[in-house]
């Protein structure tokens, strides 16, 4: 299109000698904009994966399957008969290999830290006080952790990053892709989800002495329901200031004039969209008096809300069915409680599928984000369905999320996140191949890639 | 030396007095004759048998093969084409100490005995059993450059603690280096705050012992000319187990990360005289793995665990398969209750990250770690005359999706993942 116009330019440049100038520049801006197509062109490429085991997640497996992505998108997937494959294509060759929608932590910590235990690379968690909505993960969020391609090797595209847990309200979680040239481009969605903890482990009572409150859950409690209700006194108070200047404003000879102008307070601001039930709260309880008391106080104020680990939860589940929201299940890990027989954590998800409930797994790590997909395997061999089990690591997670329309299945229309192994994605055995974020293939390189190649050859 | 012999005898009659109750108090086996059948039998030193079967006598292999010839009063277990393995043996772990572990008052600490702390109730024990895991080397903590003397057991819940206990297994001691030693120590500002301040104390902790062996060795010299006036020196029971390190007595397992400090010890062992059994953790071995394979040094290591410190950095998945490629004796251990329960799941991923063979990932979690804790003519592999310690898994063993159906130990099984409450045929909650 640029040189088309370029030639039109040139044509009606005439025929001045002391316009050759201004040719020759032309056609300089042509060789450039012609340059710039095949740049361009080069990045749009049309890239079809051909004669793979195509997991579709959302409409079963296709065998011998052919899937085309151009733009970012998977513009087409089927049958070899079905699917003409574009001119110009780049083909490649996936035969005896399985395809499948990148797969999404439905917690990590990605972003957040580099190595655990030096505090200067550690952004997880503002523990000056429990109540802490207002910061945003997004700020601290690393785009260039050497941890974000060790997990994208392992099939991992998409991620909730969220603080850690000690504080009740730690600050709200965002959803980012696992490439991209920058944070902005990686940040999905920011704030799109704020987490409600209630394990016991927010209580200040790291010894007698250094006690304070809140102690203990008592305290924590009464602390979130006073947040919860000064925000709602805020937007009250907020409320009545827009009536009130906007009355002004219809009444301008009013001697009452406008109102004086409010404060703002960032802390409650944060918790306004949550109070509104337009965004959901992650709720994480482990003990069913924790997650009673915690749900209760979800329903005081007309939270939306989903459950988190719930991991030793197992004489109430019936309940937590009847609640019929989704359950972030892990870690699957986990060790039981004494009293508790061995299976009892490993066995959840599939007792919670087979209640009717959406699950979604999580890494609730960082440097292990990659073993997500196998967390999901062990979980197969204590009752999850396999097909259930890949599920709650790509289409319900993003169902969750409320990115399905993007994320979650090989579909037609959905961002071409798509993940090429040599076995099934949730056995350790299966060796991820290539990895496509955004229809584009990620170079499958790590510093841990670099450190084999230099130390495997001597 | 003649007294402290004396006193030492009597410190292992004491332990052998203890192993012999050991065996007396144990439950007696439910089951003297056992035939495992129908199994794909995983020996991981003689191949695979298919439709293989295992006959059991007194608590030992009898007989392993296609056929084997077992008596018709023998207990049957019908395998149903399901693998069999040798139980998991994990070469370190922490649990059953009641947060025992680390004796950080300082760095030098040879005397503490993990028996002292060993915590048989201890429901990890359980955990890892229901993982599959039969036998365990439960170490000192890495607070210190050296640390107490490690206890094996084996996983028989519900058992007295004297049967859990290892017969006849060698005595490991532990030993550290790296951040810990100088994290603990520093952090008081104490020595060592340094790697040099670790080296260091090290080193005057092995010198001081050799300057005890001395003075005794000159008072045996003396009494032996029949000097009557020598009198003997004191006896000191750090310096001691600090000596039975330089006589070569004890299996010395050092945790060490980086590769430097890998070479660092083993020019230390070198030194003064002594052998490196195995380094733990050992991130970055396969930096050095030339030199390791040299010293016949083998590594206990996790498969993809990384990053949670400065000294982790470097770990990479592939450390176990290159540095096994440079013929080093890899195992896979847990460190934790929590890895302990899938090391099967850990080791399979060394047939991911390197192309690891199945009995080369098998090794990994049986005879290897079986022959650092020095236990591998014993347990670690399906081979007549050794402890029927076995696990019929659900599922391949090492992929996500293997998980134990019944463990037995020394023929008697002692988990079934089928029986109700916490599938324990020898254990009831709150008897």
């Amino acid at each position: 299109m640029g040189a088309q116009s370029s030639v039109v330019i040139l044509q009606s440049s005439g025929l001045a000698a002391r316009r050759w100038a201004f040719v020759v520049g032309q056609l300089l801006l042509v060789l450039a904009v012609c340059l710039l197509s095949v740049s361009v062109l080069a990045q749009q490429k049309i890239v079809v994966l051909k004669g793979g085991k195509l997991l579709t997640v959302s409409h079963g497996v296709i065998e011998n399957g052919v899937l085309v992505m151009f733009s970012g998108k998977i513009t087409a997937l089927g049958t070899p008969g079905s699917i003409a494959i574009p001119k110009g294509a780049q083909v490649i060759d996936v035969t005896g290999m399985t395809v499948y929608p990148g797969l999404i932590d439905s917690e990590s910590y990605l972003g957040l830290t580099e190595i655990s235990a030096e505090q200067s690379t550690n952004d997880l968690i503002e523990i000056s006080d429990e109540i802490m909505p207002h910061m945003h993960v997004y700020d601290a969020f690393h785009a260039e952790s050497e941890l974000i391609p060790v997990a994208r090797l392992n099939g991992v595209t998409n991620a909730i990053v969220a603080p850690h847990s000690q504080d009740t309200l730690p600050g709200q979680d965002s959803l980012v892709q696992l490439d991209g040239k920058s944070a902005n481009d990686m940040l999905l969605v920011r704030d799109i989800a704020l987490p409600l903890n209630f394990t016991g482990e927010q209580r200040r009572n790291e010894s007698w002495e250094k006690r304070k409150f809140p102690q203990t859950r008592m305290g924590l409690a009464a602390q979130l329901r006073q947040a919860f209700v000064d925000a709602q006194d805020y937007a009250d108070r907020w409320a009545d200031y827009e009536k009130k200047r906007a009355d002004a404003t219809a009444k301008p000879d009013d001697k009452k004039g406008p109102p004086s102008p409010l404060k703002h307070d960032l802390k409650l601001e944060a918790l306004l969209p949550y109070l509104q039930g337009k965004k959901p709260i992650v709720l994480a309880a482990q003990e069913p008096s924790d997650l009673e008391t915690a749900v209760g106080l979800a329903r005081n104020f007309n939270l939306k809300f989903v459950l988190n680990h719930i991991s030793h939860s197992r004489p109430v589940l019936d309940y937590v069915a009847s609640l019929k929201v989704p359950v972030i299940v892990g870690p699957i890990y986990e060790d039981p409680r004494n009293y508790e027989r061995y299976d009892a954590v490993y066995s959840l998800p599939g007792e919670l599928y087979k209640r009717g409930v959406k699950i979604a797994f999580a890494s609730y790590d960082a440097h292990a984000v990659r073993n997500l997909p196998y967390a999901a395997g062990y979980a197969t061999a204590f009752g999850l369905p396999h097909d259930e089990a890949l599920k709650a690591i790509t289409l319900n997670p993003a169902e969750i999320w409320g990115v399905a329309d993007k994320l979650g299945s090989l579909d037609v229309g959905k961002t071409a996140n798509v993940v090429v192994a040599d076995g099934d994605p949730l056995d350790v055995r299966s060796d991820v191949k290539r990895v496509f974020i955004d229809g584009r293939e990620v170079p499958m390189t790590s510093r841990q890639t670099e450190l084999r190649d230099r130390y495997s050859g001597h | 030396m003649r007294r402290v012999t004396t006193l030492f005898s009597f410190t292992i009659l004491g332990l052998m007095s203890l192993r012999v109750s050991a065996q007396q108090t144990a439950a007696p086996p439910s089951h003297n004759e056992v035939l495992i059948k129908n199994a794909v039998v995983m020996t991981v030193t003689r191949g695979n048998v298919q439709n293989g079967s295992v006959y059991i006598k007194n608590g030992k292999v009898a007989a392993v093969g296609k056929e084997v010839n077992a008596p018709s009063t023998a207990t049957v277990i019908d395998a149903g084409g399901k693998y069999l393995t040798p139980g998991i043996i994990d070469s370190h772990s922490h649990i059953a100490l009641d947060d025992d572990v680390n004796e950080a008052t300082s760095p030098i600490t040879p005397q503490m005995m993990m028996i002292d702390a060993f915590d048989y109730q201890d429901k990890a024990i359980y955990r890892g059993l229901a993982g599959g895991v039969t036998t365990s080397l439960l170490l000192h903590g890495s607070a210190n450059m050296i640390g107490g003397q490690a206890v094996v057991i084996k996983h028989k819940y519900g058992a007295s603690r004297d049967a859990m206990l290892f017969p006849g297994a060698p005595q490991s001691i532990k030993f550290a280096s790296g951040e810990n030693p100088k994290r603990v120590y520093g952090g008081k500002e104490q020595l060592p705050s340094t790697r040099m301040g670790n080296f260091a104390v090290q080193r005057a902790a092995l010198v001081e012992a050799q300057d005890y062996m001395r003075e005794w060795d000159d008072y045996d010299a003396k009494v032996k000319r029949g000097d009557k006036d020598a009198k003997a020196p004191k006896h000191d029971l750090k310096l001691e187990a600090l000596a039975d390190v330089l006589r070569g007595k004890l299996l010395v397992q050092i945790h060490c990360y980086r590769a430097d400090e890998l070479l660092t010890e083993m020019a230390m062992a070198k030194e003064f005289g002594y052998k490196v059994r195995a380094f733990h953790h050992a991130l970055e071995a396969y930096k050095v793995a030339d030199e390791l394979a040299a010293q016949g040094v083998a590594i206990a290591t996790f498969s993809d665990w990384w990053g949670y410190k400065q000294e982790a950095w470097d770990a990479i998945p592939w450390n176990a398969v290159l540095s096994m490629r440079k013929g080093v004796r890899v195992a896979i251990k847990s460190d934790s209750g929590d890895f302990a329960r899938r090391l099967n799941q850990e080791a399979g991923k060394t047939m991911r990250y390197g192309g690891a063979t199945e009995e080369e990932a098998l090794k990994m979690i049986t005879i290897n770690p079986a022959w650092i804790i020095g236990v591998d003519d014993r347990v670690g592999s399906i081979e007549v005359g050794k402890d029927a310690d076995l696990v019929i898994w659900d599922g391949y063993p090492l992929s996500s999706f293997g998980v134990p159906d019944k463990v037995l130990i020394d023929g008697d099984v002692y988990f079934d993942r089928a029986l109700p409450g916490f599938g324990m045929p020898h254990y009831r909650e709150g008897e």
